[in-house]
């Protein structure tokens, strides 16, 4: 217990917000009430969520139905997207997906008017029941463990009280009744290591700032998320941000900082405007203030929005960012715990390791280190993208295969393709093959392979993907977010990204991969911060693992995948081309497609600018369109007729 | 983007540096809602900006250039963002910025010289389950694909002169002194 | 003052509390590679990753202008690791720096041919593809002119303009390869209103990068050196 504040003012407190909350909450789950929650998140809206609830609005009142209709977070099965969980009278709360307006006047009908559950676009039932197979039979849901996910998709984010009413803040009055140092210890005891990637035990974080006791100290928390193809803390902050708040709320009480930001992308502005909101009725309610809670410990929150700079997820770059100055990182040490934002000793935290600061007080540290592995507790939070049959967040814990992960629950890869490698931690991590699918989810099972845990991005790529042209890419990105300070990464991530283009272009040789390995290894040591010393990764990873893909395009000019743009070639099967079609002409935008003698279609191979378009205009009965490599091997065809010129006189 | 006269941008921006200073003590912020109301960033704006916080303008500068954020010319009227995350790489993003350029007769980052249209390209929006992704005046276009450019120029450019037809229709009967609009009758 | 005792390559040396290792190097007579530290300045940007050093007992090579001495602290200047991550840093600030010695305002004075005679590294490398920026040269004062093509963008200049002299007409502009030192716009030095022509960004440029155009000061320039 401490002294310094008043717990028990605090505890009455909550107890009543509690009871507010419990109130408001039950009238929804009442069983004679009815409601439609309408996954309206980033991805949801762009699926089409709003024409979605719009429609069922109308659709609902014009049958003189009462439900309330509700907009929710991201539910984290974002393949099924638009989706909406549906709950009359006499049923459990039904999740189904693919929905469209016309879909859900059909659905309006038939469920509410007909009893009949519309089973094709039934996706399960949400809780236990004797009448439906639920969510959690299917492997997609049934072998995740949602804890970080725990109220995304099934509260309105936007309420402070549903987000109480399902056990918001109660960590935090917990840890209030401990002092600071009981705290601490049973934050070591959960194991917690942060999820922004870098893996480092929370509790070190914290107890470096409870050691400068009375300095004024801040908190940040990254949700900067620059990982292409990442959207966890996105989906966080825009569905259950009270989960962070209350994070930081811990953190500060903990520490003793009075005051935390977050700071958030600005490309994420659901997010922003959902983390605001979140504050905003904290503040209302008294968890936020001068005195949280009457309780005398005073914690606010203010929001930062990034400007666009991938380096700023980098904790020193996203001080000085929010400093209002140029993002660049600065040497380490003295570390930011020692002097941080302002020279203030300062944690930086993430998203995710912040929306699970609650869980440890309120299950305690035992029961939280009961999932996960020896050093890795808990669960690790995924966004599944790419060649992947079930895209969406996937969370499981930790020490759970990246095959359970891919085929088990991400439903493996579509259209009948070869798997061939996932890439994990974004532009920082890199590619592992099929070999290595049984490799646990863990921080250290990570690194060992080559690749990180990262920011939990998950891409698959398949036979289709070129492993060169991939780590290409990555290289591409790295170099442009480089903040240009260091020589290493300046100049370095430059001649890499040269020398794969070269590569990617036949124009590769076969001293190349040695020269990539060495500069990559000297980038790694020598960068400033770790932008630079993980740029090379992607290469590293795909040399070691793919070291047949570079050398076929070093010695054989070939792309085994057909992406190379400059190793590939377009051409029209003359057998499988039918005469009367002219589809593929008209797509074609440099007109590069012109007919033979016999009106079969033939590319143009000195305009052709391999768009793809003649692929995708081509009807599939005929499938006429195929890419070769190495362009060589083009059979040859009959020339282009030359355009008879009609003079005018 | 409604196109804004230089003049009335700088007078817009002392107003923003006049109201709530407290919540502009920081320098990205200021500049944030500036971009965020023009579009971009004039040059004298800078240098007021520069003078309002005790800043030199290479300063201002030297942050204003650091960042992706911030453009220093005017967005065209229609600005299109393609998005080139990781997802929407995979499943052939460079292919439709490649068409959205050719059809523009326009390179990232720059705008038509009409006005019309300006492209730049951008890193994940989080809308990775519908690679490839493409942003048009604010509207998510997924599952884009490069014969989907031309459909979405065409619907864009039927649209603006559907709106100018309307427009010249509305200013050609409207009497002199205006009158009374239409009340809409319930169905 | 508390005296610290550390080694140096075999040598002892005796140095304050709180020295960085490079400094305390360099007044020891023992070179070490360095283009962006300087000693006024209150933190070093750690940039230009030359001035790494080998210490006893670390499990890799640091930049010595970041490192404080420690009582007893065994450093070697070079070795395998060393040599090997300091060459790598030269040949790229090499392999996009616009080679042009006998022409260059800086000949014979400048810091990168200091680095290549010492270290024994040839100038002209071939590790890496030669990238020539061909950025355009400020050439509007009479007094000095700013030539980016031959700039490590060391910062020391602007450190000197924002912190020691305060016009604060120079600073860092654009991101990565595309950062460089630049006026308010890029606009042309002539502009400069702010700028007082006191010469110390040319005084501490350590390439050709700004240079005196004057003859007078050209000249008042060697006398002071001399």
């Amino acid at each position: 217990m401490n002294a310094d504040i008043d717990f028990e003012a605090a505890q009455k407190a909550f107890s009543s917000l509690k009871e507010k909350a419990d109130a408001e909450w039950g009238k929804l789950l009442d069983d004679n009430a009815s409601y439609v929650l309408v996954g309206a998140a980033t991805c949801g809206r762009s699926a089409g969520a709003l024409e979605v609830e719009e429609a069922f609005r109308e659709e609902l009142k014009s049958h003189g139905i009462e439900a309330t209709v509700i907009q929710v977070g991201c539910f984290g099965h974002c393949y099924a997207e638009p989706l909406a969980i549906v709950k009359r009278p006499g049923y459990p709360s039904m999740l189904y997906g693919h929905l469209s307006p016309i879909i859900v006047k059909n659905l309006v009908q038939r469920f509410f008017l007909e009893e009949d559950p519309y089973f094709e676009i039934f996706l399960g039932a949400i809780e236990e029941n004797d009448m439906f197979p639920r969510m959690a039979d299917l492997p997609r849901y049934g072998l995740e463990t949602r804890r970080l996910l725990r109220r995304c998709g099934l509260i309105d984010p936007e309420n402070i009280m549903h987000a109480i009413a399902n056990d918001a803040y109660r960590g935090f009055i917990i840890t209030l009744s401990k002092t600071r140092e009981e705290a601490l210890e049973i934050c070591k005891a959960s194991g917690l290591r942060g999820l922004g990637g870098g893996g480092f035990p929370a509790w070190k974080k914290r107890q470096m700032l409870i050691s400068r006791e009375g300095e004024e100290c801040y908190l940040i928390c990254n949700a900067d998320e620059g990982d292409p193809g990442a959207f966890m803390d996105r989906t966080i902050l825009e569905s259950d941000p009270h989960s962070v708040v209350e994070g930081m709320l811990i953190e500060g009480w903990v520490t003793g900082a009075g005051e935390g930001f977050v700071y958030v992308r600005d490309e994420y502005p659901l997010a922003v405007a959902r983390i605001h909101k979140a504050i905003v009725q904290a503040r209302e309610t008294g968890l936020l203030g001068e005195s949280v809670l009457g309780s005398g410990f005073g914690f606010d929150i203010k929001v930062i929005r990034g400007a666009g700079a991938f380096v700023c997820g980098e904790e020193t770059a996203m001080i000085a960012s929010i400093e209002g100055k140029r993002g660049m990182p600065r040497v380490r040490p003295p570390y930011p715990t020692e002097e941080g934002l302002y020279g203030k000793p300062t944690v930086v935290n993430n998203v995710k390791t912040l929306a699970a600061a609650p869980l440890v007080f309120t299950e305690g540290s035992e029961k939280f280190a009961s999932v996960g592995t020896e050093t890795s507790k808990g669960t690790a939070l995924f966004a599944l993208a790419g060649k992947t049959a079930n895209p969406g967040l996937v969370e499981v814990p930790m020490g759970t295969t990246l095959r359970e992960v891919i085929f088990d629950i991400g439903g493996g890869v579509p259209s009948g393709k070869k798997f061939k490698a996932v890439q994990i931690g974004g532009p920082s991590g890199g590619c592992l093959p099929e070999s290595m699918l049984d490799t646990p989810i863990d921080f250290d099972s990570l690194i060992e392979a080559g690749a990180i845990m990262g920011s939990g991005g998950m891409v698959i790529l398949d036979e289709d993907n070129c492993m060169v042209d991939t780590a290409r890419y990555f290289l591409e990105f790295t170099q442009k977010e480089s903040c240009g300070k260091c020589t290493f990464c300046r100049i370095g991530t430059k001649h890499m990204l040269d020398k794969l283009t070269d590569i990617s272009e036949g124009k590769g040789k076969p001293e190349d991969i040695d020269y990539l390995l060495e500069l990559a290894q000297n980038i790694k040591m020598g960068s400033l911060c770790n932008l630079g010393k993980t740029a090379p990764n992607p290469i590293l990873t795909t040399i070691k693992y793919f070291r047949d893909e570079y050398e076929a395009h070093i010695n054989e000019k070939t792309c085994p995948a057909k992406v190379c743009k400059s190793l590939t070639a377009y051409y029209i099967l003359p057998d499988k081309c039918v005469r009367s079609c002219d589809a593929c002409v008209g797509s074609c935008p440099p007109e590069a497609i012109y007919s033979n003698s016999k009106r079969i279609k033939v590319v143009d191979q000195e305009l052709c600018v391999k768009c793809d378009s003649c692929m995708g205009a081509c009807p599939p009965e005929y499938d006429a369109v195929i890419k070769i490599s190495p362009v060589s091997e083009v059979p040859p065809s009959e020339p282009r007729p030359e355009k008879k010129e009609t003079v005018k006189e | 983007m409604e196109v804004v006269e230089e003049q009335e941008i700088l007078e817009g921006i002392s107003t923003i540096l006049d109201t709530e200073p407290e919540q502009f003590r920081n320098l990205i912020s200021i500049l944030q809602e500036v971009q965020e109301r023009f579009g971009y960033l004039p040059r004298e704006g800078m240098i007021k900006i520069a003078e309002h916080l005790g800043l030199s303008p290479a300063n201002v500068y030297g942050v204003a250039t650091f960042y992706n954020q911030f453009r220093f010319t005017p967005p065209g009227k229609c600005h299109i963002k393609v998005c080139l995350g990781t997802a929407c790489h995979i499943k052939g993003g460079d292919l439709i910025m490649d068409q959205w350029k050719r059809r523009l007769e326009i390179d990232e980052g720059e705008r038509t010289e009409d006005g019309e249209y300006s492209i730049e390209r951008v890193g994940c929006v989080g809308c990775c389950v519908m690679a490839p992704v493409s942003i048009v005046q604010d509207e998510v276009v997924g599952d884009m694909a490069p014969n989907r450019v031309d459909g979405i120029l065409l619907q864009h450019q039927i649209a603006k002169e559907k709106a100018e037809r309307e427009a010249k229709k509305q200013a050609e009967s409207i009497p002199p002194g205006g009158t009374e609009p239409a009340e809409e009758y319930p169905e | 003052m508390a005296h610290v005792n550390i080694t140096i390559d075999g040598t002892p040396v005796k140095t304050n509390e709180g020295d960085k290792i490079l400094w305390a190097a360099l007044e020891a007579g023992i070179y070490i590679p360095h283009l962006c530290a300087i000693k006024e300045a209150e933190s070093p940007p750690a940039s230009c990753r030359l001035c790494f050093v080998e210490i006893e007992g670390y499990s890799s090579p640091v930049t010595s202008c970041t490192e404080t001495v420690k009582e007893g602290m065994k450093i070697k200047t070079r070795s395998p690791q060393v040599d090997r991550l300091v060459k790598s840093a030269f040949d790229l600030l090499m392999s996009v720096h616009h080679l042009e010695c006998k022409n260059c305002p800086a000949n014979r004075r400048c810091a990168l041919q200091e680095v290549a005679k010492k270290m024994k590294f040839p100038l002209r490398q071939k590790t890496h593809q030669k990238i020539e920026m061909e950025l355009p040269v400020d050439d509007s004062r009479s007094d000095f002119g700013l030539d980016p093509n031959r700039c490590v963008l060391c910062g020391r200049c602007i450190w000197v303009c924002n912190e020691l002299v305060g016009c604060r007409v120079l600073d860092f502009a654009r991101r990565g390869l595309n950062m460089s030192v630049s006026t308010f716009d890029g606009a042309p030095l002539a502009k400069q209103e702010d700028c007082t022509g006191c010469l110390k960004c040319v005084e501490f440029c350590p390439t050709g990068a700004l240079y005196l155009n004057s003859d007078e000061d050209i000249i008042k320039a060697e006398v002071g050196r001399l």
